[in-house]
């Protein structure tokens, strides 16, 4: 397949089109994707790839412009996959990473591609996971996924990252209680950004907080211990930092088999996933087909029959079929 | 109460309501700033008003009437023309013919690169040098421009912003190498970088450090240059980016306040630099409304220099320039903007305004020629000469209408300027980008309203010419022009002592770290022929430059077109193509270049989201070359390039072959909008643009020209 060879080269517009091809909601685009996509999984690549998420206001895209610079300057590769939300009423949408990201866009050794949600569960757009198997064939080092709100942080961490980072802002300690159960859990690194100016001694007790916050959490033996960090986006500080914790817990995870065990995990999920999507189509299709939802429906209204009575009948038509 | 009740009244609304047979209580119209206009005004509405005093005369406070007792009854207002034509040289001799024919101030408009601080040879300036006004390199450009015009008795206006310390000084040494001492200087910079923030996008450094030049120049000039007004807080740039009369006014006299107070954090006594604070309204088509902003300008400013503890009058009068709305011109049958640019003078006259600058009627295609040149000055000429309108100060003051109006417009800037004061003030406001959401929301609006035919504009959404005139516009070689500058520069840099100039720019960047004044030095390393782009860089080794992040609104534009026809019918149109193609169409709208003027692609960006497009942005001030990897990484159908300060002919080939250098077989559409001749038309057809959407184009029909353009390409590949 040339598409995969170009892929592999590292050539844009291949890279582009075969996004645009995983993200189709076309049938016909589906089977050519999967068909695409065993085949890159034969060409595995070394990219880490790094979740970020979120609440609104932190400087999230503004932290990934500045780390992003970092890395770019030590000549890695970056490709960024950014999830904008779809208007619930349009279904159109305004995709502005772009205009965050002024310097690390126009840099040749990075890959932006902005993905509108469109209405899928969970925040998470379709198509996420095989768009980062696209890049990490295309020999990108680092895949940042990035998403608005939080919201979606469990799905990430645990279908599509190997480390999951949480940004947050100064004060923003006061809230942990609430956000604490789900995030804290999932979250590897927590960087807190805005330790600039005015600010500093706000983000510094702030940081204390989150570290008091995982400290509660079992240190083993197993897996990398969570990190709580300070940058500041706008001074592009701590970026140092960062890139270095990162790689620890890299390390320190394939070490410790955590990393594989992760990405192991990751791929029976996805796995699962995949095939309740072709049974909920073909379901979908005999449902559509058989009509007899309608006809049942009619007979309940009619009082010809008890409600339950009627799902049961209708399941078994459609089992039988 | 009284009045409502008397016999004459209800006879009155009988009357009225038998001729319209409508309800009284149903027959007022809403202003774009939700003001309800009555049907008719009464004494009733000029009782009880909150910051208008109907006793008060011309040149007395709360100065309503005006800023002086005699008016125009003595001495008309200036009429200064706003030009600036690619070379000094060429602007030079087009000021020395208006001088003659009648001009009293001159009114300097630069081209985007010096705005923007880069020099002519820049290669991220490469489409803009020249265009939009005039290019300043250096202290002898500036020179070229003031030949034979002797700076001690001409007033001189300078539209500069982002470059002010490196233009500022080029003036001062130009004047000096003319003889004349910079205390004799008179005139206006413009010096408000508050509303680039907002609006016109051409700053260089972040907001807090460009407070901090603002500071300095008032600072400097209020001790050593006491006839030149060192600031002109502006909201024209905000009418002309869709702000309504209130966000307007209200945003400017806020912005007024933050510079009071950079001012006074400075140490200065507020009455000795308030006098010479300045003001710049936009005039548009809402005749009685603009009266009304101007005097309530006048009252509040009033008010809030009070406030401020101001005890000199001169401090607590507002004198402002207007010009007339330049949004409010059509390309469609534009000989009609002639007759919308008289009213709008009129409208500022009765206002009024001290000085004013009339639109040509080609600036909505291009920079003005000699012969439309003319005709704007005429216009001003004529209110002067033959209408009488200077023989009566204030002339309509005390009409129920206008009192009232100016009364409501005052309460309702107010509350605006409350609500900015509670978020800390503009600075503070303009970093969390509050005023410019603002203002996009109500520019969106008004888009809609024309597009949905709701508000008429006559010649573009309702009688329009079947016959539409052709007009020759003024026709600039830019690239001609970027070599002429490259080689003064390179002339200069050969033959200056890079010495000084090293050290000259070196104490400038001390300067900034040290936080002392920045104008003096900069005044020094001009003298010793550093360029504009050097003095902006060395600046920006301090403060680094600003990259303003940008929100959108969304759901504005759709609202109004709930249940239209041609709206559904392109919604239904972007479903079908969802369902044909696995996604929605997806367009990335982009601005090229050092041009700002963002409002055109804002809302063209959020209304075709509302009808269901993907919609890329891309960020202000990009190359072709970076425009065209955002292109392809996204993969996207289409790009919109939205121009408006007539780079188009440089940067969009420029784009094309950057768009089949990364990809040969890119099949992506390219469409321009904006402000684009018609003689350009051709050439950008031959450089396979798909579609022109000049100004006034209804947004729909676009939308639809645009997905069908996609669909076409997408069929042929198949």
């Amino acid at each position: 397949m040339q598409l995969v060879e170009k892929i592999v080269k590292g050539e844009r517009a291949a890279i582009a089109k075969a996004i645009t091809l995983v993200e189709s909601s076309r049938e016909n685009d589906k089977k050519e994707s999967r068909r695409l996509i065993s085949e890159l999984l034969n060409k595995p690549g070394k990219s880490i790839r790094i979740g970020f998420s979120g609440p609104p206001g932190v400087g999230k895209s503004t932290f990934i412009e500045s780390f992003g610079r970092y890395l770019v300057e030590k000549n890695y590769k970056l490709g960024i996959l950014a999830i904008d939300p779809s208007s619930q009423i349009t279904g159109g949408s305004i995709l502005g990473d772009k205009t965050r990201m002024i310097e690390i866009s126009k840099n040749p050794n990075t890959f932006i591609r902005s993905t509108p949600s469109r209405g899928s569960l969970g925040g998470i757009s379709l198509g996420t996971r095989e768009a980062s198997i696209i890049l990490d064939a295309a020999g990108y080092d680092f895949i940042f996924i990035e998403t608005v709100g939080v919201g979606q942080s469990e799905t990430m961490a645990t279908n599509l990252v190997d480390i999951f980072s949480l940004i947050v802002g100064p004060g923003s300690g006061d809230e942990l209680q609430g956000i604490k159960k789900g995030i804290t859990e999932y979250a590897d690194i927590f960087i807190v950004n805005k330790n600039d100016g005015d600010l500093k001694s706000e983000a510094s007790k702030t940081a204390s907080d989150y570290k008091s916050a995982i400290s509660y959490y079992k240190k083993s033996s197993d897996v990398a211990d969570k990190e709580v960090l300070l940058v500041s986006a706008i001074e592009q500080t701590g970026m140092e930092k960062v890139i270095e914790t990162i790689q620890n817990i890299v390390s320190q995870n394939k070490k410790n088999k955590n990393f594989d065990e992760r990405r192991a995990k990751q791929f029976t999920y996805w796995i699962e996933e995949e095939v309740r999507e072709i049974i909920q189509f073909s379901i979908q299709n005999k449902i559509k087909e058989d009509g007899s939802i309608s006809k049942f429906s009619q007979r309940v209204l009619d009082g010809e029959i008890q409600m339950f009575d009627a799902i049961e009948a209708i399941t078994q038509n459609l089992q039988n079929k | 109460m009284k009045i409502k009740n008397s016999e004459n009244y209800i006879k009155w609304q009988k009357s009225f309501e038998r001729e319209t047979k409508i309800d009284l209580s149903e027959a007022s119209s809403e202003t774009d700033e939700g003001i309800k206009i009555k049907p008719v005004y009464t004494k009733a509405d000029i009782e009880n008003l909150s910051f208008v005093d109907n006793d008060s005369l011309p040149g007395q406070l709360p100065y309503t009437r005006g800023p002086k007792a005699s008016m125009y009854t003595n001495r008309p207002w200036t009429i200064r023309q706003y030009a600036g034509f690619s070379t000094a040289e060429e602007s030079n001799e087009f000021y020395k013919k208006n001088l003659k024919s009648g001009q009293k101030g001159l009114s300097v408009a630069f081209d985007l690169p010096t705005h923007r601080g880069y020099d002519s040879d820049d290669d991220l300036v490469m489409g803009d040098v020249g265009k939009a006004g005039v290019a300043i390199d250096t202290v002898e450009d500036m020179k070229i421009l003031f030949n034979d015009i002797p700076l001690d008795e001409m007033s001189v206006s300078m539209t500069m912003n982002g470059a002010v310390l490196p233009v500022l000084s080029s003036f001062v040494v130009a004047g000096e190498e003319q003889n004349v001492n910079k205390n004799l200087l008179s005139g206006t910079i413009q010096n408000d970088i508050l509303k680039e923030f907002m609006v016109r996008n051409t700053y260089i450094y972040p907001p807090d450090p460009s407070m901090k030049i603002v500071a300095d120049i008032i600072e400097f000039t209020s001790k050593e240059m006491p006839k030149f007004n060192s600031i002109s807080i502006s909201g024209y740039h905000m009418q002309e980016a869709g702000a309504d009369n209130v966000l307007e006014l209200a945003y400017t006299l806020a912005d007024g306040m933050e510079y009071v107070r950079a001012a006074l954090s400075k140490g200065l006594d507020i009455d000795d630099f308030a006098p010479r604070l300045s003001f710049f309204f936009a005039i548009g088509t809402d005749f009685f409304m603009e009266i009304a902003k101007l005097r309530a300008a006048r009252t509040l400013w009033y008010k809030i220099m009070k406030d401020f503890g101001a005890k000199d009058e001169r401090s607590m009068i507002l004198r402002t320039h207007c010009q007339t709305s330049g949004v409010s011109l059509t390309e469609k049958d534009p000989y009609n903007n002639i007759i919308r640019t008289s009213y709008e003078a009129l409208s500022a006259i009765l206002g009024g305004t001290q000085s004013l600058h009339t639109n040509s009627f080609d600036e909505a295609i291009a920079l003005p020629t000699d012969e439309s040149a003319r005709i704007a000055r005429n216009t001003q000429l004529i209110l002067q000469n033959e209408t009488g309108v200077t023989n009566t100060i204030d002339p309509l003051a005390g009409s129920y209408f206008i009192e009232s109006l100016t009364d409501e417009l005052s309460k309702k800037a107010w509350e605006i300027i409350e609500e900015i004061e509670s978020l800390g003030g503009m600075t503070k406001a303009v970093k969390a980008g509050v005023p410019k959401l603002k203002i996009e929301e109500s520019a969106t609006k008004k888009q809609a309203k024309v597009d949905s035919g709701s508000r008429v504009v006559v010649g573009v959404n309702k009688f329009k010419n079947p016959k539409e005139p052709k007009v020759d516009v003024r026709v600039i070689d830019n690239n001609r022009v970027r070599e002429d500058q490259i080689k003064k520069i390179n002339d200069i840099k050969a033959s200056r002592d890079q010495k000084a100039v090293d050290e000259s720019l070196a104490k400038l960047v001390a300067a900034a770290k040290e936080d002392s004044n920045l104008l003096a030095c900069s005044i020094d390393a001009i003298k010793n022929r550093a360029t504009v782009g050097e003095v902006s860089k060395a600046l920006e080794q301090v403060y680094g430059r600003h990259f303003a992040t940008s929100l959108s609104v969304s759901g504005v534009y759709g609202k109004h077109f709930e249940g239209n026809k041609d709206y559904m019918n392109v919604a239904k149109k972007v479903n079908t193509f969802e369902e044909e193609n696995g996604r929605r169409p997806r367009v990335l709208i982009v601005k090229m270049g050092q041009d700002g003027h963002d409002r055109g692609a804002k809302i063209v960006a959020t209304s075709f989201a509302d009808m269901g497009f993907d919609v890329d942005m891309g960020p202000l001030f990009q190359s072709p070359k970076d425009v065209a990897k955002d292109a392809i990484e996204n993969d996207v159908h289409a790009i919109g390039v939205s121009t408006l300060a007539a780079g188009h002919k440089t940067l969009v080939p420029e784009l094309m072959k950057s768009l089949k250098k990364i990809d040969p077989n890119s099949k992506i559409v390219v469409f321009v909008g904006g402000v684009i001749p018609e003689q350009d038309y051709d050439f950008l057809y031959e450089n396979n643009i798909s579609a022109i959407f000049g100004p006034g184009s209804n947004i729909i029909e676009s939308a639809e020209t645009v997905i069908d353009l996609i669909s076409d390409k997408i069929h042929k590949n198949n």
